[in-house]
């Protein structure tokens, strides 16, 4: 259709061209001003929040009253008292390592299981059918809601000895296994087979190849696995409450669980410990937010 | 030679998805058919059971309570997708044109989808407890005098701001990156045209950005049928039962009370009914792209 | 080359951590040749209460230790531990529904031998009895703490005020009518948390309706419409007297709200004491009785068991958890309980009933008690979502729309129930 439009453009297509694209430069000029000062104060909806939790988790309960001030004014002063307290009940730096351990180990495992999985999946699914199947089957797991596994989970996991982190850390890798095989296999349909058949008159082995030449090839949607699989497991509560509940290990989102009902009625104090909850992914997205974004871009482009 | 180094392929892509294969079969598959064969029977979650047949099948068709949780569910999910994929959409359209600090703005507008659904509920609850009313009150604007997650008619939509608050950011940066793709001399013969804004992205950048509307749908449509972060933090289900999702109720009453077997009869219609969706989805969508 | 070495290590790494983490968790904790006992219970409030106990407990034996766990969500983490087999050797529960299923699955074991058992009042082993699905030999709970629900009223704010406790229902109104003059909220509710809809609901329906109302509706003899009307239409006139739009508030709301004077009483239990303390730990808290009848002498105070302890069918040191038993109902462990998270002792003897429990004193002496009525219910079924969906629906019929809902959902929920009593008392003939 807009081909067809595009015959009818006249002779003098140089200055037409150049007459638009100024056209589009000065609105685009103005726009973005206006533009810019729209999606500034849209940031507002998304920042008011992060200010009341960082404001009422400064206060002390005298400073609340009933009113929008007592929500929303500045605290009188900027004491720690609150964090310090939250940071003993939930027992913040043993939660914090228990959260860094249990991610780190599942993205290791995703990129390496996973990526062998995808790499196969994506060389031979248009060839063949096994593997085809194969694919659906694993991608229809994102379907399955956690609820019907998690009982028979629970107790297959006791009987494995896996009750503890390292069950937690299997579940994750099985849990983002759909999403990260699509998006590795995906990926691969864009890496040509050249690659590979060129190392084989090397005298290469597959598997050499693999872990040579593939898998650092494939290193953007490392990044993009690392980033999805990360944000995912970081904030889950209910894999950890029903699997490790038991055991003197808690995630930081489940002592934040806890937290809740003990402590419901201070809610400066609980605002401090929500506050102390999101610091660590919040300044971890500050410091690789590029790579966040982008990681996550990638996965919708080539996935 | 060349054979021997094809089998030594084919072995090694063999072997290279077995570990994928087992761990998946070990920790989807075969929960998932005792998870259904649980569905069979009247097990509490410990003690003993008996098979009890198609009972439970039978029963989630008459079970008022069953049926309001998929009411609730479905009209979540049908809004919550339009939303934001209507709001992620302009936010993109937004934040892919030239303005100023742009990825600053991209920055804090992702920052929701990084932040715990629990906690976020937590502190969402709070401001439609207290903030909201009392800015309402200040102002004198009678329907936000009260909480609104303590209406019966409207705690829907509560919970539905927060969660579409949280899911605007994934989709936008999937419309960012699809915007991306579109290379630039496209517009520029639209521009030829003289086509008006709306028209330029009605016929031009739409067509071309159909594969990522489908991923968002999809997605979205998804994650909102699986609400439950957002349930669990803002409402509990509540008011008068008006905000029990599908995933809520098969959690509370599965694991908390002692309905397992007949929740887990809710939970594999629930499966079999989300990738029905996602199925019918994907063929619709697909048609959509070949036709434009 | 360097690449592959790359891979190769990242490889490794991901083999040792895991295997690290595999390690680290399996590896045995007991190796100090001690019997260990675990106990699990389920107030996570009461937490600093039982560390204290754990410490004196292990301090005071060399050849037993215990360990006690007061996890939050108590309920599904000990559902979890039962899936896995892993069970507690001592678990510390509510007298209710989750009591009466975990006996009727054969979970417990029988302490009918224990000597403390002859130390604990009738009344409360009768509670328990009365909690058996079908009628078992022997005994499987211990009573530890029961506590009171009523009303808990601000002593400071009546005595000011020269506000009279009320002995019925119509003095009651007055009184509420009398404070609503003041400008202060007779009654806070936190309707949000829809369990706290129960609180005013078991008070009444204790004074109002049969105490084995459930068993007869399961033998047929009765409806809950029949015996339940009353209850309904008290429950719905006290939303006139509490702060507008209570489902907007949570039970924790709720009680900071009554803790800073923003009302005169609060009706909800024993239990709510401590959490109101924390907010205000000067307040004067008292209660009374909920004055349901308009004669004085049909009241009757609603009490349960708070807290109960049995012993798993599982555990493999029965005696040690004994031990651990004999210390629990020690005069002196259980007024460490006491004075941390209040309530009424289960056990003969001279305790210090806490002051809040003044108003109720009597009644508890007299033993005019009546177990909470939603001891009885299915947690599945929701009665108090039930409850707060009568609350909001505003038309003429709503009670009716209500009751008859709860008869056909009781039916619908405890079928299995009802046909495996039929079954039993067939068999008893």
């Amino acid at each position: 259709m807009s081909g067809s439009k595009r015959s009818f453009v006249p002779q003098p297509i140089e200055a037409k061209v150049k007459s638009a694209d100024e056209i589009k430069n000065d609105k685009g000029g103005k726009s973005s001003v206006f533009l810019t000062i729209l999606l500034v104060l849209g940031c507002v909806t998304i920042l008011f929040p992060l200010y009341m939790t960082i404001i009422i988790a400064f206060k002390s309960p005298s400073e609340m009253t009933n009113d929008i001030n007592g929500a929303l004014s500045l605290p009188q002063s900027f004491s720690l008292d609150n964090f310090a307290e939250a940071m003993r009940v939930t027992d913040f730096w043993h939660s914090l390592g228990n959260s860094i351990v249990i991610t780190a180990a599942t993205i290791i495992l995703s990129l390496v299981i996973h990526s062998m999985a995808g790499y196969a999946i994506g060389r031979n699914m248009n060839r063949k059918k096994g593997f085809k199947m194969i694919y659906f089957y694993i991608v229809s797991g994102m379907f399955v809601p956690f609820a019907i596994l998690m009982m028979p989970l629970v107790k297959q996991t006791a009987n494995l000895g896996l009750d503890n982190m390292a069950g937690v850390v299997i579940l994750y890798t099985v849990f983002y296994m759909p999403m990260n095989v699509m998006l590795y296999s995906g990926y691969m349909k864009n890496v040509p087979m050249a690659m590979e058949e060129a190392a084989d008159m090397d005298g290469s082995s597959a598997w050499r190849t693999y872990w040579t030449i593939i898998f650092p090839m494939m290193k953007p949607m490392h990044a993009t696995v690392a980033v999805l699989t990360a944000l995912g497991t970081w904030n889950d509560v209910m894999t950890p409450l029903v699997i490790m509940s038991g055991s003197d290990n808690v995630t930081l989102p489940l002592a934040q669980l806890n937290f809740q009902t003990q402590f419901g009625t201070n809610y400066n104090l609980a605002f401090a410990s929500y506050l102390l909850a999101l610091l660590p992914i919040v300044i971890f997205y500050i410091i690789c937010q590029k790579q966040i974004i982008g990681g996550v871009a990638n996965g919708a482009v080539k996935g | 030679m060349n054979k021997k180094k094809m089998n030594d392929r084919q072995k090694t892509y063999i072997l290279m998805i077995i570990p994928a294969l087992v761990l998946f079969v070990a920790f989807n598959t075969i929960p998932l058919i005792t998870g259904a064969m649980y569905s069979f029977t009247n097990y509490r979650g410990y003690g003993s059971y008996d098979f009890v047949g198609l009972r439970n099948y039978i029963d989630l068709f008459s079970d008022s309570r069953v049926g309001n949780s998929y009411l609730f569910t479905f009209k979540y999910a049908i809004a919550g997708t339009i939303l934001v994929n209507l709001l992620s959409l302009l936010l993109a359209l937004g934040l892919n044109s030239k303005i100023k600090c742009k990825s600053l703005l991209r920055g804090v507008y992702f920052l929701p989808n990084i932040l715990g659904g629990l906690i976020i509920g937590y502190i969402f609850s709070f401001i439609f407890t207290y903030i909201i009313p009392a800015v309402g009150s200040a102002l004198h604007i009678g329907f936000l005098e009260n909480s609104i997650l303590a209406s019966e008619k409207f705690a829907w939509i509560g919970v539905l701001i927060v969660g579409v608050w949280q899911a605007v950011a994934m989709n936008t940066i999937i419309y960012i990156s699809g915007l991306q793709t579109i290379p630039a001399d496209i517009y520029e013969a639209g521009m030829i045209d003289g086509a008006s804004r709306w028209q330029t992205f009605k016929d031009l950048t739409l067509p071309m950005l159909m594969p990522f509307v489908s991923t968002n749908l999809i997605l979205s449509t998804k994650n909102m049928l699986m609400v439950f972060d957002q349930i669990m933090a803002l409402t509990k289900g509540g008011p008068a039962q008006s905000t029990e999702s599908i995933s809520y109720l098969i959690y509370k009453n599965g694991m908390d009370g002692g309905q397992f077997g007949f929740q887990s009869a809710n939970a594999v219609v629930f499966f079999v009914v989300i990738v029905t969706i996602s199925i019918f989805q994907m063929a619709v969508t697909n048609k959509k792209e070949e036709q434009l | 080359m360097n690449k592959a070495k790359t891979a190769k290590s990242l490889l490794l790494l991901a083999a040792f951590s895991s295997t690290l983490l595999l390690q680290g968790c399996s590896a045995d904790k007991y190796s100090d040749g001690k019997i260990h006992i675990t106990m699990l219970q389920y107030k996570p409030e009461a937490v600093k209460a039982f560390e204290k106990i754990e410490e004196r407990f292990n301090a005071t034996h060399d050849n037993i230790h215990l360990d006690i766990e007061s996890p939050n969500e108590a309920m599904t983490v000990l559902k979890t531990r039962l899936i896995r087999e892993d069970y507690p050797d001592i678990v510390g529960i509510g007298g209710d529904i989750n009591y009466s299923n975990f006996l009727d699955a054969e979970l417990f074991a029988d302490i009918s031998d224990l000597d403390v058992v002859n130390t604990i009042k009738p009344a409360y082993l009768q509670i328990d009895k009365d909690l058996e699905f079908i009628p078992q030999e022997g005994v499987y709970a211990l009573p530890y703490a029961a506590n009171a629900a009523g009303i808990l009223y601000n002593k400071d704010m009546f005595d000011a005020n020269g506000w009279e406790i009320p002995q019925t229902w119509s003095e009651f109104l007055s009184l509420c009518e009398t404070i609503k003059e003041t400008g202060t909220n007779p009654l806070y509710f936190g309707y949000k948390d829809t369990w706290t809809c129960l609180a005013p609901w078991n008070a009444l329906a204790v004074g109002l309706a049969p105490a084995d109302v459930c068993s007869r509706v399961n033998s047929g003899d009765t409806t809950f419409k029949a015996e339940y009307r009353e209850v309904a239409d008290k429950i719905k006139v006290l939303l006139d007297y509490a702060e507008p739009n209570p489902y907007a508030y949570s039970y924790n709301d709720a009680c900071t709200a009554f803790a800073r004077g923003e009302s005169a009483m609060y009706p909800i239990g024993s239990y709510a004491v401590p959490q109101i303390l924390s907010v205000n730990p000067d307040m004067n808290i008292d209660s009374f009785p909920f004055p349901a009848n308009e004669n004085e002498a049909d009241n009757v105070l609603n009490s349960g068991i708070d807290l109960q302890f049995s012993v798993m069918k599982e555990s493999k040191n029965k005696e040690a958890a004994y031990e651990v038993l004999r210390f629990l109902f020690e005069d002196e462990t259980i007024q460490i309980y006491l004075d941390d998270q209040g309530g009424v002792p289960c056990k003969e003897g001279d305790f210090e009933l806490p002051k809040f429990l003044s108003g109720m004193e009597q009644y508890i002496n007299d033993n005019r008690m009546s177990d909470f009525h939603d001891h009885h219910y299915p947690s599945e079924m929701s009665v108090d979502a039930l409850i707060q969906t009568y609350l909001m629906d505003s038309s003429a019929n709503s009670a009716e729309t209500f009751l008859d809902r709860f008869d056909t959902e009781w039916v619908r929920y405890n079928r299995d129930l009802i046909a495996k009593v039929k079954k039993y008392e067939e068999g008893q003939r």
